[in-house]
């Protein structure tokens, strides 16, 4: 008996499994890099501009990786002063750094960021032992009330056996140090959910023989029972052990390389601020120990009852069902339960409990069985041996007894009328309705096309863009206030204005004179004063836009094309340089969706066995290939309608439409586009482009998976092929990749900036001649086959 | 109606699969038994069109099918030898699809497929999945959809396969009852299938056609080639290694023989009015 050789010999289950533990380390380290790793890098610079119509304050920001750099140096600083020294220090440097950043210092904004986000750490740590003691001092004062000082009553014994459970600790010294792993480990909860993946992928291949009906042959077999039970029980634990090493050791292991910190895990382990509340004299390698032990010995009892849900249940598909819908259940107890529910039993027994951990870690609570506070962790701790001993036992037993032939399909004639009526509707489709059913519904496209839109709204289409200065601020105003077609009349307009902040400027000087000679008050100067630097800086930010204004008659005088004064922030923040990344997550996710809804396309085919029955029909051929072609269109036209549609939504909600009449030569960005229309047209044909090249990126797709015999290998040789290049050029920064990523010609920015580089421009055309070359190579393959 | 086999070729690598095949076939039954890589499915996928030939012609009513292309294959109803079908869909669907592939019109798909789902005893299960069927139900479903849109030429490969007796007589009565206005080719190891319903026997060994005829005259020509003999059980192993040895039997307490070939044992009888197509098969295809 070869059990975990032939779970691990199905390639389906691999690829999930392989997928599980590169997706969690990619998103563990994309999360960090999001929080910025756990920094505020927001500056004490900022100013109110124009975004969308409307005034939005703006903070400028530090680049969060050059600044945790700084914040391990502020560490080494801090770590051996005593706690109130380091605040005192720390205060002292972020208020002369704030002064420093203030007049542009980069290294000053590095610095001020690092010991902003280090103050925090450093207060906890300060008032660690003023908290102790304030719990001490509620537990005498709280007693000496009468509804809670009745030692027999639960209130009273739970503030006893906190203060008591606390008390421990006031002998304990916390040191400042880099506590970001930890923290990330804690707190990044998506790795519980990959860890219960992982494991619901062994209890379901521990029913495949129900499924390929050899179940008899294994209960018939002189090991196929007990034996086989305990070994699969086994297996669970192996793989509990495997899957929480390799996904919580990759966030660790990812945690320590950004962060650092791996040297200062003898530190107590309430000096990391999120296990204050953990009363255990326990240094941070302790409890990162225990944590582990722990995990996986939960993870164990999640496989096992996730097992148990499956084996109770004969139909496979009902199994699933029965099983997701206890899941959903437990999972609503967990979450919307209020802690001071008095049902509250219901939350922390539950199996979310030993999913998600940290929060036994990170929270203290004591519930109340029988008037006696247990703290939460002890008894999730104590349960877990009896409640894994007992759920082996009853998987064991399940195993044993279950018989293949006694089960009932309570809903197969439901599943009759269902699929009688399904039959009706599926008799009227085409052949593209049919080739269209056998995408999204029996190769469960739908699916990816539901986690694809949720996808594609979770994503951002525009960023921020960031203002430098006031003068900057009071550009983009005037820009917003003059845009539109240039004229006389906007330069008169423009006169106008700079004619009344000089005046502002005049009356400043006037009113110098004046309080020289005695005839205003200094508070009446200060006024004008504050007026004449304001209207100084606008009149930088005008004169700005009057350089950009006649800039625009003169090149729209030359190169014949009628000038515009356009807000350009909206366009910048969806299609600039600053858009750049958002441009390249919208291409990586189209072409994402478009490969897993088509690779197993023409490789479902094969592996039904139906290749040799189709050619042989009338319309098996080029029809038939007609059809897949215009499945791979009407998939084209959802990805790009969605992705594209969803970034347009975000460039519309900023432009007034009639803007997009404008010639598309008065956007900055488009100065050098070749051909004299309005941004509309321009961006009809970014747009058409987009739609191209994602249709020949789905034939090439297409194409791969009619070279594949198995969805599954079609599916990795076409991700290879497609997304891989991409990953490894634009989130790895290999530069070799660039020509073979398909992500750039699927952004296609060289249409529209086409000075970014004339090579780049060529690359949507590149990879069209590709996938039609790969096309018309399909096509004399179908020709050559049926010679 | 006429489907020609001239000089039909496949070679794979140095390995020839077909060597110079030339058939003729006319109307009827043709049951085409050869044993495993004797050339048979090779046939049916170069008559598909599925694989592309090496050398030779074949030709529908004088015109090459590759030619004919898409009509040729409209007249076609093809049952490979793999069950290959999509689990996941139902009698009912599977046959609308196919239907649609022949570019059968709808109205007359469903009338058809109505019909045939009767025939292959399918009809009250037509709305289950196909991954749930036996493998003799994917048979008959597979069988259904060959049989779709009336064709003029149909190909089974092994079209009886896993079947229970009482359904393989019922589909057997129903192919030959299929067989005027129609070449149905019937390629098959179960020799009894094609014994009683075929017109013409094809016998293939390694790539080659070694014998045509009608089963009567098979069977009349190893009329003196096959004797049954008693044989002492301990002697069994050494009349094997001597002659082709048909069944052994027991009758009377004894142990018999039959043996097929053109050396026989001295003893023993003739059995002239017990001829079967499974002695023929031995006669010309058994080593």
């Amino acid at each position: 008996m070869k059990e975990p050789k032939r779970i691990l010999s199905k390639p389906k289950t691999v690829l999930a499994l392989a997928l599980l533990i590169l997706a969690n380390g990619v998103l563990f380290a994309r999360e960090q890099v999001k929080n910025d790793y756990g920094l505020d890098t927001a500056l004490p610079i900022g100013g109110t501009v124009i975004i969308n119509g409307e005034y939005t304050v703006t903070q400028k920001t530090v680049d969060a990786r050059a600044a945790y750099r700084r914040y391990l140096q502020w560490i080494d600083r801090v770590r051996d002063m005593p706690a109130p020294d380091a605040v005192e220090y720390l205060n002292e440097q972020k208020d002369a750094l704030a002064d420093a950043a203030a007049d542009g210092d980069g290294d000053a904004e590095l610095d001020y960021a690092a010991v902003n986000s280090l103050l925090p750490q450093a207060d906890y740590i300060n008032g660690y032992a003023d908290w102790l003691g304030n719990i001490r001092a509620n537990k005498e004062s709280m007693l000496s009330f009468a509804i809670f000082g009745d030692p027999d009553s639960f209130s009273g014994r739970n503030i006893i056996k906190t203060a008591d459970e606390f008390e421990k600790l006031e002998q304990v010294k916390l040191t400042i140090g880099a506590d970001g792993a930890v923290d990330a480990l804690l707190s990044f909860s998506l790795t519980d959910y990959f860890l219960l993946s992982a494991l619901l992928l062994f209890a379901l291949s521990f029913l495949s023989e129900r499924g390929s009906g050899i179940w008899p042959v294994v209960r018939a077999a002189p090991n196929g029972r007990l034996r086989l039970a305990v070994r699969r029980a086994l297996i669970l634990l192996f793989a509990s052990v495997c899957f929480t090493v390799l996904l919580y050791g990759t966030n660790l292991s990812i945690g320590f390389s950004l962060y650092g910190g791996s040297d200062d895990l003898g530190r107590a382990v309430q000096s990391v601020r999120s296990l204050g509340r953990l009363p255990e004299l326990w240094t941070v390698g302790g409890f990162l120990i225990r944590f582990f032990l722990f995990r996986i010995a939960s993870a164990f009892l999640a496989g096992l009852l996730l097992w148990l849900m499956l084996t109770a249940v004969d139909n496979v598909k009902y199994t699933v069902a029965a099983a997701s819908f206890a899941l959903a259940v437990e999972y609503g107890l967990y979450t919307f339960l209020p802690v001071q529910s008095a049902f509250n039993i219901f939350k922390y027994f539950n199996i979310f409990t030993y999913i998600s951990l940290s929060d036994l870690y990170t929270n203290y609570l004591n519930i109340d069985i029988f008037s006696y506070p247990i703290g939460i962790r002890s008894v999730s701790e104590i349960a877990l041996f009896p409640l894994c001993l007992s759920l082996t036992a009853a998987c064991v037993c399940f195993h044993c007894r279950k018989r293949p032939a006694e089960g009932r399909d309570l809903l197969g004639g439901a599943a009759y009328g269902v699929n009688a009526v399904a039959d009706k509707v599926l008799r009227r489709l085409g052949l593209f309705g049919m080739e269209l059913h056998k995408t999204m519904l029996i190769q469960k496209g739908v699916l990816i096309a539901a986690i694809f839109v949720y996808a594609a709204f979770g994503m951002s289409y525009a960023v921020s863009i960031p203002v430098m200065s006031f003068a900057e601020l009071a550009e983009r105003q005037y820009t917003s206030e003059f845009a539109g077609a240039i004229t006389e009349d906007t330069i008169a307009r423009m006169d106008e204005k700079q004619a009344e902040l000089e005046g502002a400027i005049a009356a400043y000087e006037a009113a110098e004179a004046d309080y020289e000679n005695g005839l205003i008050e200094y508070p009446m100067l200060d006024k004008y004063s504050r007026d004449a630097e304001s209207a100084k800086t606008q009149i930088e930010g005008l004169s700005n836009v009057r350089a950009r204004v006649f800039e625009l008659k003169n090149r729209g005088k030359s190169d014949g094309f009628a000038p515009w004064l356009i807000d350009e922030i909206p366009f910048e923040s969806v299609y600039g340089g600053y858009a750049e990344s958002n441009q390249m997550n919208a291409a990586l996710l189209a072409v994402l969706a478009l490969t897993l809804l088509l690779a197993g396309s023409m490789a479902y085919e094969r592996q039904s066995g139906m290749t040799y029955l189709l050619r042989s029909t009338a319309r098996g051929r080029g029809a038939f290939h007609v059809r897949k072609l215009l499945l791979a269109a009407a998939a084209t036209t959802l990805v790009w309608a969605v992705v594209y549609g969803l970034e347009l939504r975000a460039l519309l909600t900023g432009v007034d439409v009639s803007v997009l009449r404008a010639p598309v030569q008065n956007l900055s960005m488009a100065a050098s586009f070749p051909l004299c229309c309005p941004i509309a047209a321009a961006l009809a044909l970014l747009y058409v482009c987009r739609w191209l090249v994602l249709f020949c990126c789905a034939v090439a797709v297409l194409f791969i998976s009619g070279c594949a015999r198995r969805t599954e290998t079609a599916c990795i040789a076409s991700a290879a092929a497609t997304l891989l290049p991409s990953l490894l050029y634009a989130y790895m920064g290999i530069g070799i990749f660039r020509p073979l990523s398909v992500i750039l010609p699927v952004a296609a920015m060289p249409i529209l900036t086409p000075a970014d580089g004339a090579a780049s421009a060529y690359l949507p055309w590149l990879a069209a001649i590709t996938a039609i070359a790969a096309c018309a190579e399909a096509k004399m393959v179908i020709r050559n086959n049926s010679k | 109606m006429e489907l020609q086999l001239i000089d039909l070729t496949k070679k794979y690598g140095s390995f020839t699969a077909l060597d110079r095949v030339n058939i003729t076939f006319t109307e009827g039954i043709y049951g085409i038994l050869g044993a495993n890589g004797a050339g048979k499915s090779t046939m049916m996928n170069l008559l598909t069109d599925n694989i592309s030939r090496t050398d030779g012609k074949i030709l529908f009513d004088g015109v090459d099918i590759l030619k004919l292309g898409r009509d040729f294959r409209r007249i076609l109803g093809y049952m490979p030898q793999e069950q290959g079908c999509y689990a996941h869909m139902t009698a009912a669907t599977f046959l609308s699809y196919m239907a649609d592939l022949k570019s059968i019109p709808k109205k007359r798909a469903k009338a058809e497929i109505e019909k045939l789902l009767q025939i292959t005893n399918l009809y009250d299960v037509r709305h289950k999945k196909l991954g749930g069927y036996s493998g003799g139900m994917k048979q008959r479903v597979l069988l259904a959809q060959a049989l779709l849109g009336d064709p003029k030429i149909v190909i089974l490969d092994e079209p009886t396969a896993g079947l229970d007796p009482k359904e393989r007589i019922r589909i057997r009565n129903f192919i030959s009852s299929l067989s005027s206005g129609r070449i149905i080719l019937l390629a098959t190891h179960i020799v009894s299938d094609i014994e009683s319903i075929s017109d013409q026997i094809i016998m293939m060994k390694r790539g080659r056609v070694v014998g045509v005829d009608t089963p009567e005259n098979l069977t009349d020509s190893v009329a003196d080639k096959v004797k049954e003999t008693v044989c002492r059980p301990d002697e069994l192993e050494s009349v094997r290694e001597r002659y082709r040895v048909g069944n052994v039997f027991r009758r009377g307490g004894e142990t018999w023989v039959r043996v097929v070939g053109d050396e026989l044992p001295d003893g023993g009888r003739f059995v002239p009015d017990h001829l079967s197509l499974e002695d023929v098969y031995l006669y010309y295809l058994g080593e």
